[in-house]
């Protein structure tokens, strides 16, 4: 959790959505990508993209990529419900984050930050889940 | 048959919803006008429903047709999911008046098919019609396609994505 001051860190965006699941790695700040993969890169078939399967490949992909450039640890920040009709939200993000760990990758703050449709109405937090 | 009409914020539910030929319930009108609500979230401008209040207003009046980006968290038979791709949903709520914030978000929840997998969640017939390039009419003829068993259920036809 702690990232000492000559560690370099990392935030991985995971986005899942019903069809498929996007890592992004960006710096600390957010403004520079480092590394950059999409379901549709790991599987042949259109309904596996958002599987954790390949949320697990794709995490081990980058996370091979940015450690070759020097970082030592990643914030996670998750965005959607994930897919594939699977009863719990977020099952190819877990999934990433568990690959990301394995490949040696310090893991930071987890946050969800899943949007929230609204239109001068919102749900409570945690409704649809 | 109780249908609900979901949807991300401008995805066209009430447009849609007034060209259909039953009494249609605009649900966030309702939840305004009679404070089913418990608290305000400034950040989004908005209301933060209260859904048991809302589930009892519902269940004494039963309506047929509901339409809300909340209508799919209470009880259906069926469950229309209304579609748009994220950018023309950006800029249809920045034309309506929303705040760059708002359209972003929703925008992106539109992205994440945040509200067809919470449908998936709670109900078993649900029909995703894509309306990006249908008028309301069209979608409205659609719903009703529904409504007279013409339709299959139907999820995950669309992968909006590319907007992220
Ligand atoms: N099928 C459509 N094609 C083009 N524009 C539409 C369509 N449906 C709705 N609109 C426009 O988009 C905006 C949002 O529509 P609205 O019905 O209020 O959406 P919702 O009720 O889902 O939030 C409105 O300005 C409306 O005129
Ligand atoms: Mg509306």
């Amino acid at each position: 959790m702690s990232s000492g001051s000559d560690e370099r860190w990392g935030i991985a965006h995971i986005h899942a959505s019903f069809n498929n699941t996007i890592i992004t790695i960006t710096d600390e700040t957010g403004a520079e990508t480092l590394a950059k993969s999409s379901g549709g890169s790991v599987v042949k078939q259109n309904r596996d993209e958002a599987s954790p399967y390949a949320a697990m490949q794709m995490a081990e992909v980058v996370a091979e990529d940015i450690m070759a450039q020097g970082l030592e640890g990643v914030h996670v920040r998750v965005r959607g419900p994930g897919g594939n009709l699977q009863k719990n939200a977020g099952p190819g993000a877990q999934a990433a984050i568990r690959a990301l760990a394995r490949a040696g990758l310090e893991i930071g703050r987890i946050e969800d930050v899943t949007p929230i449709p609204h239109d001068g109405t919102r749900p409570p937090k945690n409704s649809g889940f | 048959m109780k249908l609900a009409i979901t949807g991300t914020p401008g995805t066209g539910k009430t447009t849609a919803a007034q060209l259909l030929e039953p009494d249609v319930v605009h649900l966030n009108e309702v939840i305004r006008e009679r404070g089913l609500y418990t608290e305000t979230d400034d950040t989004r401008d908005s209301r933060v429903v209260d859904f048991d209040q809302t589930e009892a207003w519902l269940a004494e009046r039963e309506p047929t047709i509901v339409e809300s980006h909340l209508a799919h968290h209470f009880e259906a038979e069926r469950v229309v999911v209304l579609r748009c791709h994220p950018e023309k949903l950006r800029r249809r709520l920045r034309e309506r008046g929303e705040s760059e914030a708002s359209a972003e978000e929703n925008a992106e929840a539109e992205a994440l098919d945040v509200i067809l997998v919470e449908a998936l969640d709670r109900h078993a017939d649900v029909y995703e019609i894509d309306t990006t390039d249908q008028d309301p009419s069209a979608v409205a003829t659609e719903i009703n396609r529904v409504l007279a068993d013409e339709r299959k259920p139907s999820a995950g036809n669309v992968d909006f994505t590319d907007y992220l």
